[in-house]
């Protein structure tokens, strides 16, 4: 046999480890995130050992985490063939399973990761987060149940039944269970640890109330509609936010304090997640604050933005706005994103202009679009949400996926079509085409996992029939 | 001694490198120290007026030695190298001559028509304007400048300087009459030019290049049976012609007598020393061979025609220059500094550009054609004015640095208008190249791969309509090979340049698009073919005009195209061009793996 080139420990020098000492080696870099060096050790196992089922199944894992989604699902797939049915694997698998969108697989080996280890609550959990990606919520919460009565400090495990609940429109007892969101170890802290208490709605005028606008930019703007509730409550406020959605708190309630940084941050007595208010307000499905329109477009920016729409619009066009593609740092913009190629049904709709809002790395796919539609690119001049505000005011309608823009869109009055994932996130429940959140809203579910082609077909028909010009424009504009 | 101070110069001029190309002339002896010579240049002249070539070589070199700048010793070496068929360095002396003798008629006139001859046609013209400037009522000046325009595309500037001839000259010469109809020709004023060819030749019934013209103005005006006429008679007077039989094998061609033109051109090959075709004979067979379905052999000629056409013509593909050109325009047109730059105002007294922009053979002229055919669009055909900006810019915009990066003078508070300016000149020229009809208040401008400056476009025309007209890469490429043009920095003398030039046009087009909002369409080919209604509907929506019927029937639009589609575009829509690559996959491979396909 070739003798293989001699691997060396992480310590720097070049003494040769022996074989069997290799492989707590690479355990210790994947859990360390070393994943390189990781990758190169199993690499030296298994060119020895190709059948070691742990090297198989941790140079799958550490595969996963680089991103190499296919080599991880080879790898992890031998590892269960030769190690027959071990339920760590098997609990594993089922993760790359889901994440590649086959969902039948994830189900088959979740399923049977439980049936060898009816004990171990991660197992259920896992089969939890499937069931929810199915769209089988009932089934999800038991799992996500069964698993916390093994163990009831599993964050994960709250979480995914806080999901559930909260999709099937059980907030009151949802909220409590997403509270369980700050816990989770791979999350990122919401702010710098402090000793000060979360706010628990009780009403204080002396001290400062900070206010974190929290989670993604759709969520600030979402949520945001519940500081003059809590203005009323706390008068004095302070709010950290990112610099990009500080012109929108500004709009919410005025004189709002606003902080991008937290050494700025004043002195507060207690503080409050944006995203923990509708729990604190006590909203149910029934009585969901929507003082929509709650957001504006500038009306200097308008007068900008509707000169340079109306030159480059061809006369008597409707006026679409599209975004394809969320911020790809989401942990579900898999199955929320689209490309603008899935857009074609829209491509051929009669005398409709496309004008692309579209920001971040998708937007480059603005200069493949070939259809036959005019389709203008503001994606690379759009700077604010200001501006973004200003070009939905000069639109008929925009149509996106789940993105801020639908939010914002949403919350100006604006008709804005959301197209949906198989399961969606929880804010949009189930089935319904409306929304409690926003009353301009048009929801557009998915039927088929990550297949966008009969949902767009449904808004261009949708768009079709909306824009029939037996409709003058005016009167097909909704409430604003 | 160093060796340079010794070598002869490559031009072949029998002077010195340092006393010919290589001069410095900052460090010439002024005229006055020289003036001992001027004898020597007389009996120079003399010797060569007397046939003494070699004496008067011999005294011109020596006085070019001591004095490079003398023009009369620089006249007649000129002379004597032309006469020899040394180009080069006839040419090297005549600029020379022009150079130090700027107010020399004879040889201003010469260079421009030199540099006409080469088909480099920027730098004629530069001579041709001065030679008018040294000349105003010479008709031998405005005769260059109605050469030049009317080969420049820009026929009714030539149009102009050919009338001047005939009112300076107060004679109608049978040769300008001819070139006045070619002008005409090219103007689609058929029935105009056919009275010129008519009146030349009663005046003088044998000129060959005359008939010939008249001959492609038949045939471009689809009156087969005048032009083989014309053939017949020129076949009498010259049997066996070259010139003749090709233009007899175009006319076969168009009547779809396939054997009978391939019959033709076989018998110019065998009449041919070497028994082989030229260039323009051989993509001319290849175009025949391809209507008889004879793929294989259609392609071989294609690829011997253009590999004959890079050897005759010193043209290959200048990689370097395109790339470099691609690479700073996609630096520059960036949207952040898109943010902080001025757009041209729109002007609403004069008729308004549509561009039908994109690749050479992409169905450009069809679009124009259909669009044209519009009462209210008036038809610009290949204006060179988007590219003839790229050269003023920096002097228009006092700027020392080149396009596209001159625009930053845009930036200074006293050239906040330079766009301005610029669509001006560009309307200008628009008017007085006489395209605008009446009641138009479009006008079209399809020069081909303006797309590469479609950042520029958008900035001077904000609200003119891009029409980008698209079709199968594989098919461009056939058609490439099977014709000849010059646009894309040469890239047609090969396929893999093409391909090359055609991705990188195609990277830079997506560029701007994800950079910039523009008023853009893209038009794709094969739609036009299958549904023409639909697609010209569509077009004259977003163009913000109402359909017209007429539009449908442009091959009834007896407007002449003068590029190489002409033939085309005059029959119905036709669906043989569409995908017509898939005869000649094999071939194309070289093509196909730079275009990033795979054949399958």
């Amino acid at each position: 046999m070739e003798p293989i080139p001699p691997p060396t420990a992480d310590n720097g020098n070049l003494v040769p480890v022996p074989l069997g000492e290799l492989f707590p080696l690479a355990a210790d870099c994947e859990r360390a995130g070393k994943l390189q060096q990781a990758n190169s050790l199993l690499g030296h196992i298994l060119a020895t050992m190709p059948n070691q089922p742990d090297s198989l199944h941790l140079a799958g894992i550490v595969a996963f985490r680089l991103g190499e989604h296919e080599r991880a699902l080879g790898l992890m797939e031998k590892a269960i063939e030769v190690g027959v049915d071990t339920p760590l694997y098997l609990r594993n698998i089922c993760e790359v399973y889901r994440t590649l969108g086959r969902l039948d697989d994830a189900l088959r080996t979740a399923t049977r990761a439980v049936e060898l280890s009816p004990s171990d609550p991660l197992c259920l959990h896992n089969l939890a987060i499937i069931h929810y990606e199915r769209l089988e919520i009932d089934e999800s919460i038991a799992c996500a149940e069964k698993a916390l009565l093994m163990n009831d400090q599993l964050p994960g495990a709250h979480f995914e039944l806080a999901e559930a609940l909260l999709l099937q429109g059980k907030w009151d007892r949802g909220w409590e269970e997403y509270e369980w969101r700050f816990q989770i170890a791979s999350a990122a802290p919401m702010m710098p640890k402090t000793t000060k208490p979360q706010w628990q709605g009780e009403a204080f005028d002396d001290e400062t109330l900070l206010l974190v606008a929290d989670q993604g930019f759709g969520d600030v703007i979402q949520f945001s509609r519940y500081i003059p509730w809590v203005a009323e409550r706390c008068p004095k406020l302070a709010v950290a936010c990112a610099a990009e959605v500080a012109p929108i708190l500004k709009q919410i309630h005025p004189g709002l304090n606003l902080f991008q940084k937290w050494d700025e941050v004043p002195p507060y007595r207690a503080y409050a997640a944006l995203s923990g208010l509708p729990r604190l307000h006590g909203t149910r499905v029934d009585n969901v604050p929507a003082p929509v329109p709650y957001l504006h477009a500038s009306p200097e920016k308008v007068a900008v933005w509707r000169e340079r729409l109306d030159r480059l619009t061809p006369r008597g066009f409707r006026r679409v706005g599209i975004v394809w593609a969320g911020r790809p740092t989401h942990n579900n913009d898999r199955r929320r994103s689209a490309t603008l190629a899935a857009y074609a049904p829209l491509f051929s709709l009669p005398r409709t202009m496309l004008v692309s809002l579209q920001k971040g790395p998708s937007a480059d796919q603005a200069g493949r679009y070939f259809g036959r539609a005019p389709f203008v690119n503001f994606g690379a001049e759009i700077e604010t949400y200001d501006d973004t505000m200003a070009i939905i005011d000069c639109l008929d309608v925009v149509v996106t996926v789940d993105t801020s823009v639908g939010h914002l869109a949403a919350a100006m009055g604006r008709p804005a079509w959301i197209m949906l994932a198989t399961a969606p996130d929880w804010r949009w429940l189930l089935e319904r085409s409306d929304t409690p959140w926003y009353p301009t809203v048009r929801l557009f579910r998915q039927t088929v996992a990550r297949q966008w082609g009969d949902v767009t077909q449904r808004v261009a028909d949708g768009l079709r029939e909306w824009f029939d010009p037996a409709t003058s424009p005016r009167q097909i504009e909704t409430a604003s | 001694m160093n060796s340079l101070a010794t070598q002869l110069c490559p031009c072949g001029s029998g002077l010195r490198t340092v006393r010919c190309c290589g001069l410095n002339t900052a460090a010439l002896p002024p005229a006055e120290s020289t003036r001992h010579l001027v004898p020597l240049v007389e009996r120079a002249l003399q010797a060569h007026k007397q046939g003494a070539n070699d004496t008067a070589e011999r005294l011109c070199l020596d006085v070019l030695e001591m004095a490079p700048d003398r023009p009369g010793a620089l006249s007649v070496l000129y002379q004597i190298r032309r006469a020899e068929g040394k180009m080069q360095a006839a040419e090297a002396l005549l600029r020379r001559l022009v150079n130090f003798d700027p107010n020399n008629f004879p040889a201003t006139n010469e260079l421009a028509l030199i540099l006409m001859g080469k088909g480099n046609l920027g730098e004629a013209e530069v001579h041709a304007r001065n030679a008018v400037r040294i000349a105003p009522q010479n008709p031998q000046a405005h005769n260059l400048m109605g050469m030049i325009m009317t080969e420049g595309q820009r026929p009714r500037v030539g149009e102009y300087h050919y009338r001047q001839v005939l009112a300076l000259s107060g004679q109608r010469d049978p040769i300008l009459l001819a070139n006045l109809a070619w002008n005409l020709k090219n103007q689609g004023r058929m029935a105009e030019a056919r009275a010129l060819y008519q009146e030349s030749v009663d005046a003088a019934p044998e000129i060959k290049q005359t008939l010939l013209g008249w001959a492609r103005l038949e045939e471009a005006d689809r009156e087969f049976a005048a032009a083989a006429e014309k053939l017949d008679k020129m076949d009498k007077l010259w049997p066996n012609d070259a010139a003749v039989m090709m233009s007899r094998a175009v006319l076969l061609g168009r009547e779809k007598k396939n054997d009978e033109a391939l019959a033709v051109l076989d018998a110019v090959a065998k009449q041919n020393p070497d028994g082989r075709l030229g260039p323009n004979e051989l993509l001319e067979k290849g175009r025949l061979l391809d209507q008889m379905g004879r793929y294989d052999e259609a392609f071989a000629d294609f690829a011997e025609g253009k590999r004959l056409a890079r050897e005759l013509s010193g043209h290959v593909y200048l990689d370097q220059q395109a790339q470099e050109l691609t690479n700073r325009l996609r630096n520059f047109f960036v949207a952040g500094r898109l943010k902080t730059l001025p757009r041209a105002g729109v002007r609403t007294d004069v008729p308004q550009p549509i561009f039908v922009l994109g690749f050479p053979r992409s169905g450009t002229t069809l679009v124009e054609q259909t669009l044209t055919a519009h009462p209210r669009i008036a038809a610009g055909d290949e204006l060179p004015l988007i590219n003839d900006i790229t050269h003023l810019m920096p002097r228009m915009l006092a700027s020392p640095l080149g396009y596209p990066e001159a625009m930053a003078e845009l930036w200074m508070g006293d050239q906040r208008a330079g766009l301005d300016n610029l669509r001006d000149w560009y309307l200008q020229k628009v008017e007085q190249m006489g395209i605008l009809t009446e009641g138009a208040v479009w006008f079209t401008d399809k020069m081909p791969l303006n797309e590469t400056h479609l950042g520029l476009i958008a900035l001077l025309f904000p609200e003119s309509p891009l029409i980008h007209v698209i079709r199968h890469p594989l098919d461009i490429m056939v058609s490439a090979m099977s014709n000849h043009f010059t646009h894309g920095f040469f890239c047609s003398n090969a396929l893999e340049t093409a391909a090359t030039h055609y991705m990188r046009v195609m990277d830079l087009v997506q560029h701007y698009r994800s950079e910039m909002a523009l008023r853009y369409m893209p038009i794709r080919y094969e739609e036009m073919v299958d549904d023409q209604e639909g697609t010209v509907r569509a077009i004259l929506d977003f163009v913000g005009e109402a359909f017209d019927p007429r539009c449908l029937a442009f091959h009834e639009n007896r407007r002449y195209a003068r590029t190489a589609s002409y033939a085309q575009v005059t029959e119905k829509l036709y669906d043989r061009s569409r995908f017509r690559h898939r005869h000649y996959l094999e071939h194309l491979k070289p093509a196909i793996e730079r275009l990033g396909y795979s054949v399958d």
